[in-house]
């Protein structure tokens, strides 16, 4: 039995702020999937079942929400399924929502991820509310001394991508931070707040959801004949391993090199930085850009800093990276992952506005998740057969 | 809907059933897994996709399903999914991922220390977080709530509950995982105290620690490891409304709407019902939502009333089903798993024997 | 015999309301109930969508009760903390007047004999109301409302609430860690070696990730005192509900002398936060013996030895 087709045809993302004191929970993941269907031209009676990602629900005290959630997401009578593979979980929750449509089970499927920082504090949940919490940037922090060892990166790169995200979000209306006098010397003159990572070089904390409409390949060619373009699912993939074990390498992990394998398998990339037209990496900080491109083999070992140091992970640069203005500009963590998937998929649809890659046809998405364990990814295309 | 791709259950392992374990759920699961994969007669290498079923407030950490995956041996990186949901969920994701048809094998888990805090200050955190949780309202309250309806429209009568829970403690007689199990008297289990009216003792499940898993295999793969395996031939899940003021609590709408996606009144009788009533009064509700008569052995493994691990509950249900088709000799089975406030939302899983 | 960690997770969690349930929270400082039509029913508390369809609701309020009839009740013998009042009480589903759906709120009857279904209630307000749902302490049998006084329309409307969630947790002290424990007590350190990959952990581990097998008692190896600094965190710490650091604060990761063994994010002794990099030797400090006898590891400082040079340490962190 070979996969379904499955079409992108609605996508939909909150305004992210540090506190959307204006809307419930409810109100919250409304927004975004209210604007996903409207993208796809569908009601609430269209959807046939509903996948809810988020990261810990210690970050908002509500256990289990997709049962509080179902009535916001139109979801009585309907599949409510919840996924939680820490910060790839926006990920997962696309490729949950994929394979119900892949396998035939269902034909319209709206995924949905949020998180709403601002209800509790990230340090308190990510130690489960005990002292010394090492926060995200602490766990991370030895990694990139690592990889700037390694591979002799100029301490510069860093920097370099904070400044470029943070540009790239200022063509983002829906990003949340909107720094408009950035510059590699803001960035460097910010405070060090787990070396080598600055203030300037970490993700904010945001509240913010996204949702993504996935339908079948009917549904697909239906709103393509309407003039809206769908983005098609090329291929999918997970993999975890474990946090730690003797001579564990997290930089250039075996679970990133797999995940990626495996997806550049399925859609019959050989060369992935000439065949894909930009990403949407998981770059909460600023060295994970760099670390993603070599450990997820877009490029090779010790090569990644040099696209960023040469300007291609630019907007107009030869291999564009996080043209939204990624996970630095935008941190919702569960919806994170989902933002990623749904940017790779307005790029090919050709809605991405001022944040477009010209003729974008193929686009990577990339979610990780806790001690850089968890990975999801997704390849989607203009068309379901680009490389044909 | 009923399912593409047949795709079987051929090894399960359900752990002792305990008021308080001294282990870990990590260690709970290194030992289902190892149990469910011999049963299976494969090993951990051999499993091509793993999903998790577990909740970080049942455990007391975030992330705690990160430790986990220690259980499943990641390595090399596997294929691998969690649920913040009970294990049948776990399933299902396993179940829909098998049909992508590119993997033969999957491993789903469930696991919860229910004795790691008190239920009654966990549960309400589930709840509407402006309206119910600031009340602490706690799942044995409402599920008191959906009695007390029961009983006013005469769909039930405490007497039948506590015939429900004589009969289940006395099936739950051969199971060995039974926590709670032997002979009781129905008038002397009315005598008892109310633990919430219209609640007694008798009709609330215990608090257990515990995990399950099971093996799924995927058409040929299953035939290939088993001569007898157990077909998964519908699986459905449905939600309702979350607050249980706006429902009609005399009816499960979303147990009803599943059972027919998963075609439960096609395809012959149903022979024995696994069901996560966790309340003796919920089991009327859903043999009439799921269409179950008279003839259908409910729960002979004693049912979540009998053992009830949260977030391996509904998955130990459809385990204990699959044996009443391997072991018992019943041919077509049913299982089903719940969440939420009074039976909010609701799983059918249907099993079938090996053909 | 097993032992135990207690721990509490607590955290005052800030709740922005939205337009339809911070509508109804203003009421309550009003000494009013809300409820919110959708069609021909009106649906109490007010909720934003409809609850069958999913539809967007118009935000049409209506005021409901205050009396209201209980279409369904338990009693609560003994209270939880989290339970709003702190002697028996029923929860109840009232069915306000003007309203069709069941409102969940406490009943204080006094005693459950009190208590029958299609008994009738009224609320009773609170003095001080902040626009909460415990606003209303508890509804007590009755028909006529209870004189209240009636605050002015609240000046600023409710848009904000905080929810204390706070859970005791229990968590079981497995046998392995419980060995490393006594062992630091005896200012030991601990190593599990793994019966089938020969990976050595350090003590207190439960399995080995790789092979998926339990680590047991038979698998303990003493582990050296001495290593060295590979990789390290200097952490600004963030205040929140719980947190113990007020200062920057750093954590090490040490390989051991002559085993393949990373302890990860450990505390210092005696090492400025800008002395610490990669190929400082270091060694065990422990905790001088408390009343008991017992030690316990305090960090690890440094050994004076020169650094060791090797620049591949750094990517030691597991
Ligand atoms: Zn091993």
């Amino acid at each position: 039995m070979s996969k379904n087709p499955c079409a992108i045809i609605g996508i939909g993302q909150t305004q992210h702020k540090s506190r959307r004191w204006d809307v419930s929970l409810g109100g919250l993941v409304r927004e975004a999937a209210s604007r996903a269907l409207e993208d796809a031209r569908l009601t609430w009676a269209d959807v046939d079942a509903v996948v809810l990602g988020k990261a810990p629900d210690l970050f908002e005290g509500v256990m289990k929400p997709e049962l509080y959630l179902t009535d916001a997401l139109g979801a009585a009578g309907k599949p409510m399924f919840r996924v939680h593979t820490a910060g790839s979980v926006g990920g997962t929750t696309g490729i949950v929502a994929a394979h119900l449509v892949e396998t035939g089970i269902h034909r319209t499927v709206l995924a949905v991820a949020y998180q709403k920082q601002s209800e509790g504090n990230a340090q308190f949940a990510l130690g489960s509310g005990k002292g010394a919490s090492l926060g995200a940037g602490g766990a991370f922090a030895p990694y990139m001394r690592s990889y700037i060892h390694r591979t002799g990166a100029p301490l510069d790169v860093g920097p370099m991508v904070a400044v470029k995200d943070r540009q790239n979000a200022l063509k983002n209306p829906y990003a949340h931070l909107k720094l408009a006098d950035i510059s590699l010397e803001k960035v460097k003159a910010s405070q060090m707040m787990w070396d080598p990572i600055r203030y300037l070089e970490s993700c904010p904390s945001s509240d913010g959801a996204c949702a993504v409409v996935l339908t079948d390949e009917a549904g697909g060619l239906a709103a393509a004949a309407d003039g809206r373009p769908p983005a098609w699912v090329l291929a999918s993939a997970v993999r975890s391993e474990p946090s730690s074990f003797p001579g564990r390498d997290a930089v250039w992990s075996a679970g990133a090199a797999d995940c990626a394998a495996d997806v550049y398998r399925q859609a019959g990339i050989t060369r992935p930085r000439e065949q894909i037209d930009c990403a949407e990496l998981y770059v909460p900080f600023s060295w994970y850009e760099p670390m993603w491109l070599e450990a997820h083999h877009i490029v090779g070992h010790g090569e990644g800093w040099k696209l960023t140091e040469r300007g291609d992970t630019a907007l107009g640069g030869a291999f564009p990276v996080n043209m939204s203005g990624g996970v630095l500009s935008t941190n919702p963590i569960g919806a994170s992952g989902l933002l990623r998937f749904a940017e790779a998929a307005l790029q090919v649809r050709g809605m991405a506005g001022e944040h477009q890659v010209d003729g974008a046809r193929v686009a990577l998405a990339q979610a990780y998740g806790a001690s850089a364990q968890y990975f999801s990814m997704w390849l989607v295309g203009s068309s379901p057969d680009p490389f044909a | 809907m009923a399912a593409t791709e047949p795709v079987a259950i051929i090894g399960w392992s359900v752990s002792p059933m305990e008021r308080r374990t001294d282990k870990t759920e990590a260690q709970l699961l290194l030992d289902v897994i190892t149990d469910a994969t011999a049963h299976a007669g494969i090993s951990r290498a051999d499993v091509d996709f793993t999903c998790a079923g577990s909740c970080d407030y049942v455990a007391g950490q975030a992330f705690s399903f990160v430790q986990n995956i220690n259980a499943i041996g990641a390595w090399p990186p596997k294929r691998d999914s969690h649920v913040e949901m009970d294990g049948a969920w776990a399933l299902y994701e396993a179940w829909v991922r098998l049909q992508l048809g590119d993997l033969d094998v999957a491993l789903a888990t469930g696991s919860g220390r229910s004795s790691t805090a008190d239920p009654a200050t966990i549960y309400p955190m589930e709840m509407d977080p402006y309206y119910l949780a600031p009340l602490g309202a706690d799942a044995v309250s409402m599920a008191a709530l959906q009695a007390r309806v029961l009983l006013d429209a005469g769909l039930v009568t405490e007497r039948q509950m506590a015939t429900i829970a004589a009969r289940t403690r006395r099936d739950a007689v051969a199971n060995p995982h039974a926590q709670v199990s032997g002979e009781f008297d129905v008038d002397a289990l009315l005598a008892g105290e109310y633990v919430r009216d219209p609640l007694r003792r008798h009709d609330l499940p215990p608090i257990t620690d515990g995990a399950c898993a099971v093996v799924l295999a995927r058409g040929e793969k299953a035939r290939e490891l088993t001569d007898r395996p157990v077909w998964i031939t519908g699986f459905a899940h449905v939600a309702e409304a979350h607050q249980p003021g706006v429902r009609d609590l005399r009816v499960s709408t979303s147990a009803a709407r599943a059972a027919k996606a998963a075609g439960v009144a096609e395809g012959g009788p149903i022979d024995v019902a696994e069901l996560q009533s966790a309340f003796t009064h919920e089991e009327p509700v859903l043999t009439a939502a799921l269409g179950l008569g008279p003839e259908v052995a409910i729960n002979p493994s004693g049912g979540p009333l009998a053992a009830n691990p949260i977030m391996a509950t509904g998955l130990v249900r459809i385990a204990e089903a699959a044996r009443q088709i391997r072991d018992a000799g019943k041919r077509r089975a049913l299982a089903h798993a719940t969440s939420g406030p009074c039976l909010q939302q609701n799983l059918v899983c249907v099993l079938e024997e090996g053909r | 015999m097993t032992t135990y960690v207690e721990s509490t997770v607590r955290f005052p969690y800030k709740r922005s309301l939205g337009p339809v349930i911070g509508q109804f929270m203003t009421g309550l400082t009003e000494a009013r109930l809300l409820g919110i039509r959708a069609d021909d029913r009106v649906i109490v508390p007010p909720v934003e969508w409809d609850p069958e369809t999913g539809e967007q609701l118009a935000h049409e309020f209506v005021e409901v009760g205050p009396a209201g009839t209980v279409r369904s009740w338990c009693w609560v013998e003994k209270p939880t903390t989290q339970h709003p009042l702190d002697r028996p009480f029923a929860f109840a589903l009232i069915e306000l007047d003007g309203a069709s759906t069941g409102f969940l709120h406490a009943v204080d009857a006094g005693r459950r004999e009190a208590m029958t279904t299609g008994m009738r209630v009224v609320p009773r307000w609170r003095t001080e109301r902040r626009g909460h749902i415990t606003d209303v302490e508890a509804f007590v049998p009755g028909d006529q409302p209870l004189p209240v006084e009636r605050a002015e329309p609240a000046g600023e409307p409710v848009t904000m609430m905080t929810y204390d969630a706070e859970v005791h947790y229990l968590t079981p002290v497995t046998e392995n860690e419980t060995r490393v424990g006594q062992a630091a007590a005896e200012g030991r350190f601990l190593g599990l070696r793994c019966p089938r990959c020969a990976r050595l952990y350090v003590g207190g581990k439960n399995d080995c990730p790789i092979c998926a097998v339990a680590l047991t008692p038979q698998d303990e190896v003493d582990l050296p005192q001495r290593g060295t600094i590979t990789n390290y965190v200097i952490i600004t710490p963030v205040q929140y509900p719980g947190q113990t650091e007020t200062e920057p604060f750093a954590r090490v990761h040490v390989l051991l002398d002559g085993v393949d063994v990373v302890l990860m994010f450990q505390p210092v002794v005696d090492l400025a936060n800008d002395d610490v990099r990669p190929g400082v030797r270091v060694s065990a400090v422990w905790t001088p013996p408390d009343g008991t006898g017992r030690r316990a590891l305090a960090g690890w400082r440094p050994t004076g030895e020169p650094d060791v040079d090797d620049p591949a340490l750094v990517n030691r962190i597991h």
